[in-house]
């Protein structure tokens, strides 16, 4: 069973090399979703100065349902929530991509060597955001609600959602698992 | 017929800059324990306090977390969304 354990001032985590790869998997098409090239940059995204020209011209409310639960709008007026949007969401963006990056680096170690084990090192709070922006993004698609505990319950096993619902409920278990060694 | 607003709660700063407030809002993602500890993360609350308004997004579908100019609330919001829950914020209703 997975866990995340703390050593001294940080925190480490014990993975299988299928929740390994689950994992990767999942921050890889999340990266996808959020628009990372597949080249690393060197610039902050968050810096002014890149946004000069790496800024798309023009920034709209996302159309797909999980960019736009992932960058809300932060006004419930649309026009005040599209200005603060032009704005601010390069930086928000910037942030859940470095947060994946972060984790993805870590977890190609293990992915790469084909083995489970454990990931020293660990920053407890780069890996609960990322964790919950994959929960998040998972609970679109799954369309959760508050009463889905009970219907995967009751799906059977040949079911194709099963799978899928079995790891977003990993996830909540592993985000859970980390959150009780901080509180 | 105009009635007066009471003394004590009027003053024309107030009616001029009354503040905004950063809501947060229920979801069916966002951890308990999570959001808790988010709280007091960004707004230094207590663990009580933070439990406090965790309680009532969740059961009361929003709670007021912050309130101040409107550049300090949306960077609170900012903020919120960058851990991923779900805010937004608006003047206060209330005088």
């Amino acid at each position: 069973m997975s866990n995340f354990e703390k050593v001294g001032d940080g925190y480490s985590l014990d993975l299988t090399l299928d929740e390994a790869q689950i994992l990767i998997n999942l921050v890889e098409q999340l990266l996808e979703l959020l628009g990372e090239g597949d080249f690393f940059h060197h610039y902050d995204s968050s810096d002014p100065l890149a946004q000069l020209l790496a800024m798309p011209s023009e920034i709209v409310t996302p159309d797909d349902p999980v960019l736009l639960r992932l960058l809300p709008n932060a006004y419930t007026d649309p026009e005040a929530a599209s200005d603060f949007r032009r704005y601010t969401e390069p930086q928000l963006r910037g942030a859940k991509q470095k947060n994946l990056r972060l984790v993805r680096e870590q977890l190609t170690v293990l992915v790469d060597e084909n083995l489970g084990g454990v990931i020293e090192d660990i920053e407890a709070d780069v890996w609960l955001k990322a964790l919950n922006d994959l929960r998040i993004a998972l609970s679109i698609r799954l369309e959760i609600s508050e009463t889905s505990f009970e219907t995967f319950e009751l799906l059977l096993d040949e079911d194709p959602q099963k799978p899928v619902y079995a790891v977003y409920f990993w996830l909540g278990w592993l985000q859970e698992n980390l959150l009780e060694l901080l509180l | 017929m105009v009635k007066t607003l009471p003394k004590d709660k009027v003053s024309i700063s107030e009616l001029v800059d009354r503040p905004w407030i950063t809501i947060v809002w229920d979801d069916p993602v966002n951890l308990m324990n999570y959001v808790t500890h988010v709280l007091i993360k960004l707004f230094g609350f207590s663990k009580e306090r933070a439990h406090e308004l965790m309680m009532q997004v969740h059961n009361e579908g929003r709670a007021v977390v912050s309130s101040g100019t409107r550049e300090e609330m949306e960077r609170d919001v900012q903020r919120l969304h960058e851990h991923g829950l779900w805010a937004t914020l608006q003047r206060d209703d209330k005088i």
